[in-house]
């Protein structure tokens, strides 16, 4: 699962889903692509399933790409815990995705086969999702 | 290439409002610069020049605009990333006979050999061309290529009247090997197995 080496502070602030995303609109590794219409955390779980659901329908042949990384940690406190005593312990890795956010891309398939593969995947996302082509032309 | 005729109007009031007004009344915002002149503001009709876009690096003429040079090229388009709809568009002032440097497409046809998968490095590629001819794009034939070969830019056969401005060295397409289902599968355990730092 995707995770980062060493990080500087253990625990951060929760990252802001607000807005739209500033870069990473496009399709610019593959030939197709999953785009999120909706903002939202994506877990490392999330990422390493959708990336399983992809690679086990298109089989042999293809390439995958994973465009966001799981680099912001969330905390949580135990249950049954009274409130205070200081913030609770890292429990997930998130990627904070906005809406236009291109996440995965796909190349080297037919077109059918990539839309089903990348259909899969979306439903291990936790948001809106489309299916993206790479623009011609301009 | 044929040139698409476009009715451009000087724009007179700037800023985002002004910009959101045009696009509300289906009008793109525009900007037109190149061969030293000061860049003019203007607004053109918005679903004429979604279809005009369509064909990459197509030539437009602006007409209604000052100063006779109406031969533009886009230079770059901002769209909406979810929508897809044009948000403000740079034009490049052109003139006939000009060379100038565009990126056209890179299309790969035919199959590779059995056993190897085609890796396309580069989709686009930047040439030279004369303003009015830019071609379409270029095409690279795969048909029986074996993994480990490969295709540079300097291979590739450019249309007419096109000379190459990228890096002749640069990789355009690679035939890796395939991967066999075991290596697959072995990916697939090491991913998941990936030790949790903390």
């Amino acid at each position: 699962m995707l995770i980062p080496r060493r990080v500087k502070h253990r625990k951060q602030h929760h990252p802001s889903l607000r807005g739209r995303a500033k870069g990473g609109t496009s399709v610019n590794f593959g030939e197709y692509g999953i785009q999120a219409l909706e903002s939202a955390y994506v877990t490392n779980r999330q990422i390493e399933s959708a990336r399983i659901a992809m690679t086990r329908h298109i089989r042999r042949g293809g390439k995958v790409w994973i465009t966001i990384f799981p680099d912001r940690p969330l905390t949580k406190k135990p249950a049954e815990t009274r409130m205070g005593s200081g913030k609770g312990s890292p429990e997930w890795w998130v990627a904070p995705v906005k809406p236009g956010r291109v996440m995965f891309e796909l190349a080297g398939v037919p077109e059918p086969i990539a839309k089903e593969a990348l259909r899969r995947a979306m439903h291990k996302l936790p948001m809106k999702c489309k299916f993206v082509k790479r623009e011609a032309g301009e | 290439m044929s040139e698409v005729r476009i009715a451009a109007e000087p724009r007179t009031e700037f800023g985002k409002g002004a910009a959101r007004r045009a696009r509300r009344a289906g009008k793109v915002p525009a900007v037109l610069y190149g061969h030293g002149t000061d860049p003019r503001h203007i607004t053109l009709p918005g679903h004429d020049l979604m279809l005009a876009l369509k064909t990459p690096n197509v030539l437009l003429r602006l007409d209604g605009v000052e100063g006779g040079d109406n031969l533009v090229l886009p230079k770059s388009v901002q769209r909406d990333a979810i929508k897809g709809f044009l948000e403000h568009v740079d034009l490049l002032v052109v003139k006939k006979g000009e060379k100038v440097s565009v990126e056209i497409w890179v299309t790969v046809t035919g199959e590779v050999a059995h056993g190897g998968v085609l890796n396309q490095e580069l989709v686009q590629i930047e040439v030279l061309a004369e303003a009015t001819h830019i071609p379409q794009g270029v095409e690279v034939d795969v048909t029986g290529l074996e993994a480990g070969a490969q295709i540079s830019a300097g291979d590739l056969k450019l249309p007419e009247g096109a000379e190459l401005a990228t890096d002749p060295e640069a990789l355009v397409v690679t035939i890796a090997a395939e991967r066999t289902s075991e290596e697959g599968a072995g990916e697939e355990g090491e991913a998941a197995a990936a030790p949790a730092a903390e």
